[in-house]
């Protein structure tokens, strides 16, 4: 499966687009990883336990979508773009969305 | 000595070929029907994704990276960060102990006691609830290792 951010897979014509995919998840972090979160907050530098909650939902999300566009028939996904807003506090929403196509 | 290389089961072909979207739809649909009967199935898919989350986030270590990992063999940090968690998390298990014992032998009436007991178990059985199923799922999640 090919997946790019741009609108098409460069030498390679698009025979078929099967429509938008999309994959999404919420994760959160359990109570361990926000407290050691709130103490590096305190003194500043990256927080990692939020840096791999976000990479965990990221990684997620991708997968999500690119199960979607596998059941479609598509062999590749154009357009792919990331979206994330806060659903609660501490946890991290991911949406990965793209155009599905079949290229040749 | 190098390891001993294995021809890959039958399982391990199929559960890489799901995990790559190679399997046809009666394929994809057989594959998902033994899946559900078969825990080390889902194992197996798990542990493809995985590998293939890894390997998405390929990028070399950050200079930074090789003093965290000194910082977590050293000793003074980690008796900080050991006795921090034990004397926390063992002063709040006494502290919940303790409000338990001062409520019962308080003023407060039997319908309080019992109430507020109700809540507190209720939140115990609610946070052991969600322990179990995460311990259960966790590891069928092919994100955890996953670090930026």
């Amino acid at each position: 499966m090919i997946v790019v951010t741009t609108d098409s897979v460069e030498g390679r014509r698009v025979i078929e687009t099967l429509g938008m995919v999309r994959g999404n998840t919420v994760r959160a972090a359990h109570f361990g990883r926000d407290l050691g979160a709130f103490f590096k907050n305190l003194v500043g530098g990256e927080v990692e336990e939020y840096t791999k909650l976000l990479a965990e939902s990221r990684e997620q999300a991708l997968d999500r979508m690119i199960a979607e566009a596998t059941a479609r028939g598509a062999n590749a996904v154009v357009g792919l773009r990331f979206v994330t807003s806060e659903i609660a506090a501490g946890c991290a929403e991911l949406l990965a969305y793209g155009t599905a196509v079949r290229i040749e | 000595m190098a390891a001993e290389e294995r021809e890959p089961t039958r399982e391990e072909l199929l559960a890489m070929a799901y995990a790559d979207g190679e399997l046809s739809g009666p394929e994809r649909a057989a594959f998902e029907a033994e899946m559900a009967q078969k825990s080390e199935l889902r194992l197996l898919v798990t542990r493809e994704r995985r590998l293939d989350a890894l390997a998405r986030g390929a990028a070399g270590p950050e200079p930074m990276d090789h003093e965290w990992r000194a910082l977590a063999q050293d000793p003074l940090q980690r008796a900080s960060l050991g006795l921090g968690w034990s004397l926390l998390l063992g002063g709040l298990a006494l502290g919940v102990v303790a409000t338990f014992i001062a409520l019962w032998l308080s003023d407060v009436d039997l319908l309080g006691k019992i109430a507020l007991s109700a809540v507190a178990l209720g939140f115990a059985l609610l946070v052991a609830g969600a322990i179990r199923a995460r311990l259960r799922t966790q590891p069928y999640d092919p994100y955890t290792e996953v670090q930026r």
